[in-house]
């Protein structure tokens, strides 16, 4: 097994920073951990939980600049913006990585793959830093993750004494691995990491038996439609495009095409051009959003688009809550009564 | 920021230019497009009716909308697009004038099977702006005229500003074993070219048989609806229709989430679908 001491990692870290953006966890007040770029090592911090935002933003960015459109007299140009600095996530929580794997199986792997998306891909190779424990509201591990999984990163780190054990899980890792001061301690265990209690998760199979129970209604009663929980997920990829005007002058006008991200649980977004709505109560749209990460995503596409980080228990203003709704359905495809 | 790629993608648009507008009706027209590089004219050499595209008013966005062209008959791919009084991009795209730059992502989704509906007759039900795809079925089979049966066409709009392709009309009812019937909600005095209220009294006014009969219909979902209800009571079964649905799709290509219906896409797994499927799905399009 591979070590390296703390000081050597933030060396290498140091040395990765020149060379990329180097993003990492940092503290950006009131004790919010967001991964954001270092232009500073001290800020880095290796004493948080989960950060509040997942890393999808910088594969999938909130507001994404996806093509240059110049318009000159009658003639337009069109200029793709692809990420041209390579780009490391340092850090970054085994759930959050865990959420690529359901970006590279829509944006990736299901033909056409999305030019966009697949540069920044190749550009960004990621350093994971297991989790010490399971928090509250966690259950990576029901969904297929764990606190310690090193199956979706490059690089694994797990804080072991006054270092790390160094799991390289891909070809990208070892390269990266390479500018670091590593040692082999071939004694070296990695430490038993306690799970939270497993919540079931219903096969896919079973949950179309479901679709039309009032327990859905009853959980839209309570929903806002404010769609943060599809905002701090890691794995939810709804998408709109625009058109927006940056800079125009002398014969010359330019727009980006934007792309920025959408929700499922937005009141208008099934909405169609001669103005019907076939999702217009909300317990459609909550069915929707679950139905989605546990039922049509793992159909159409392989991987659940759950990671268990719980980011949408604490953000939802009303407590609903993804891992009540889990074992809710469960109860319901035994045919027991529950209530929302 | 570099500019250093300018191969094609999925969402990177052909780029064309307006040949020619038409007037279709209140606040419809057609466009006519002709793209510009050979790759574009290379992906669109064969599309199929049903097919759909992405319009882009540069600088307004862009939106999909049913192709309403057929290759064999135009080098220039069509499209009638409907004005949306809060559309930004079916209002940039009707400030466009002839000579803009335009742009086309697809050709996009599945199409009508023309070959498996060979030998049977044929019955097109467009419900306003719902026309403009059914136009390439209807010309196909003008085209192809002695592989199909009769053709009867329900044209249907709220008022007769909405009936679109009117200035074809007269080239449908001249074709042989071919039937046009029109239909407003509401007939002004001075409209007399068909009669007052929805498609489907049309339709069981119209009478057609079910025997070796295939139905085409694209509208709104509520008409869709009440299309095949009325089917059924003529003896219809819903293996015998042919569906084409919406979505406010962003991709076209089964990324962006939008038009999902349970698991499937309207734009990958359609837009064209038996009304039997469609039966089927897990969420209902109504």
């Amino acid at each position: 097994m591979k070590f390296i001491t703390h000081n050597n990692l933030l060396a290498w870290l140091g040395k990765l920073k020149e060379e990329r953006t180097l993003i990492a966890p940092q503290d950006v007040g009131k004790g919010h951990i967001h991964y954001r770029p270092v232009s500073d090592m001290d800020a880095i911090t290796f004493d948080y939980t989960r950060p509040d935002m997942s890393a999808k933003e910088f594969l999938f960015p909130q507001t994404e600049r996806l093509m240059r459109i110049e318009k000159r007299g009658d003639e337009v140009t069109l200029h793709d913006y692809f990420l041209e600095e390579k780009q490391v996530i340092f850090g970054l929580r085994p759930c959050d990585a865990h959420g690529f794997l359901a970006f590279d199986a829509l944006f990736l792997e299901q033909d056409p793959p999305d030019a966009y998306y697949a540069r920044r891909r190749e550009m960004t190779t990621l350093v994971g830093l297991s989790c010490p424990e399971m928090w509250e509201n966690c259950f990576c591990g029901s969904v297929g993750g764990g606190p310690d999984d090193p199956s979706h990163v490059d690089v694994l780190l797990t804080a072991l004494g006054d270092g790390y054990a160094v799991q390289v899980t891909t070809p990208k890792g070892e390269a990266l691995l390479a500018s670091a001061n590593v040692q082999e301690k071939p004694d070296l265990a990695l430490p038993e990491i306690p799970q939270n209690d497993p919540i079931p998760i219903l096969p896919t199979g079973e949950w179309p038996a479901l679709f039309d129970n009032q327990y859905w209604a009853r959980l839209g009663e309570r929903c806002l439609s404010c769609k943060l929980c599809t905002y701090v997920c890691p794995a939810c990829r709804c998408f709109d495009l625009r058109d927006e005007e940056v800079l125009s002058g002398a014969g010359l006008v330019i727009h980006d095409r934007m792309r920025v991200w959408d929700a499922c649980t937005a009141p208008n977004y099934r909405t169609i051009a001669g103005g019907h709505n076939s999702r217009a109560v909300k317990g459609q749209r909550i069915r929707n959003r679950y139905y989605c990460k546990f039922y049509y995503y793992p159909e159409d596409f392989g991987p659940l688009g759950c990671v268990g980080c719980g980011r949408c228990i604490e953000a939802c203003p009303v407590n609903i809550d993804i891992a009540e709704m889990l074992v809710a359905v469960s109860d319901m495809s035994q045919g027991q009564e529950v209530s929302a | 920021m570099t500019e250093h790629n300018h191969k094609h993608h999925s969402m990177r648009p052909y780029l064309g230019r307006l040949a020619g507008i038409k007037e279709l009706g209140t606040d419809i027209r057609l466009f006519q497009i002709e793209l510009a590089d050979e790759a574009g004219k290379e992906a669109f050499a064969d599309y199929k009716p049903g097919q759909f595209g992405f319009v882009s008013a540069f600088g307004e966005g862009e939106a999909p909308f049913g192709i309403t062209s057929i290759p064999a008959q135009s080098d220039l791919l069509e499209f009638a697009i409907h004005r949306h009084p809060h559309g930004k991009t079916t209002q940039g795209l009707h400030n466009l004038s002839v000579g803009d730059p335009i742009g086309v992502r697809g050709p996009l989704g599945n199409s009508f099977p023309m070959e498996d509906i060979k030998g049977k007759d044929i019955i097109v039900l467009g419900g306003g702006i719902g026309g403009a795809p059914l136009r390439p079925v209807i010309k196909t089979v003008m085209e192809n005229r002695d592989d199909y049966g009769t053709m009867t066409i329900l044209w249907a709009a709220r008022n007769p500003g909405l009936l679109i392709f009117t200035d074809e009309y007269d080239e449908w009812r001249d074709a042989p074993r071919t039937e046009l019937h029109l239909t407003v909600d509401n007939k002004p005095p001075d409209w007399d070219e068909g009669d007052e209220g929805l498609i489907t009294a049309l339709l069981e006014k119209v009478n057609p048989g079910p025997e070796n009969a295939i139905t085409i219909t694209c509208g709104p979902p509520i008409m869709i609806h009440f299309v095949a209800l009325t089917l059924k009571k003529l003896g219809f079964t819903l293996d015998q229709m042919l569906v084409t649905l919406e979505g406010r799709m962003h991709c076209g290509i089964g990324k962006c989430g939008r038009c999902n219906l349970g698991d499937i896409f309207v734009c990958t797994d359609g837009p064209v679908f038996y009304h039997s499927d469609v039966a089927e799905l897990l969420e209902s399009f109504l």
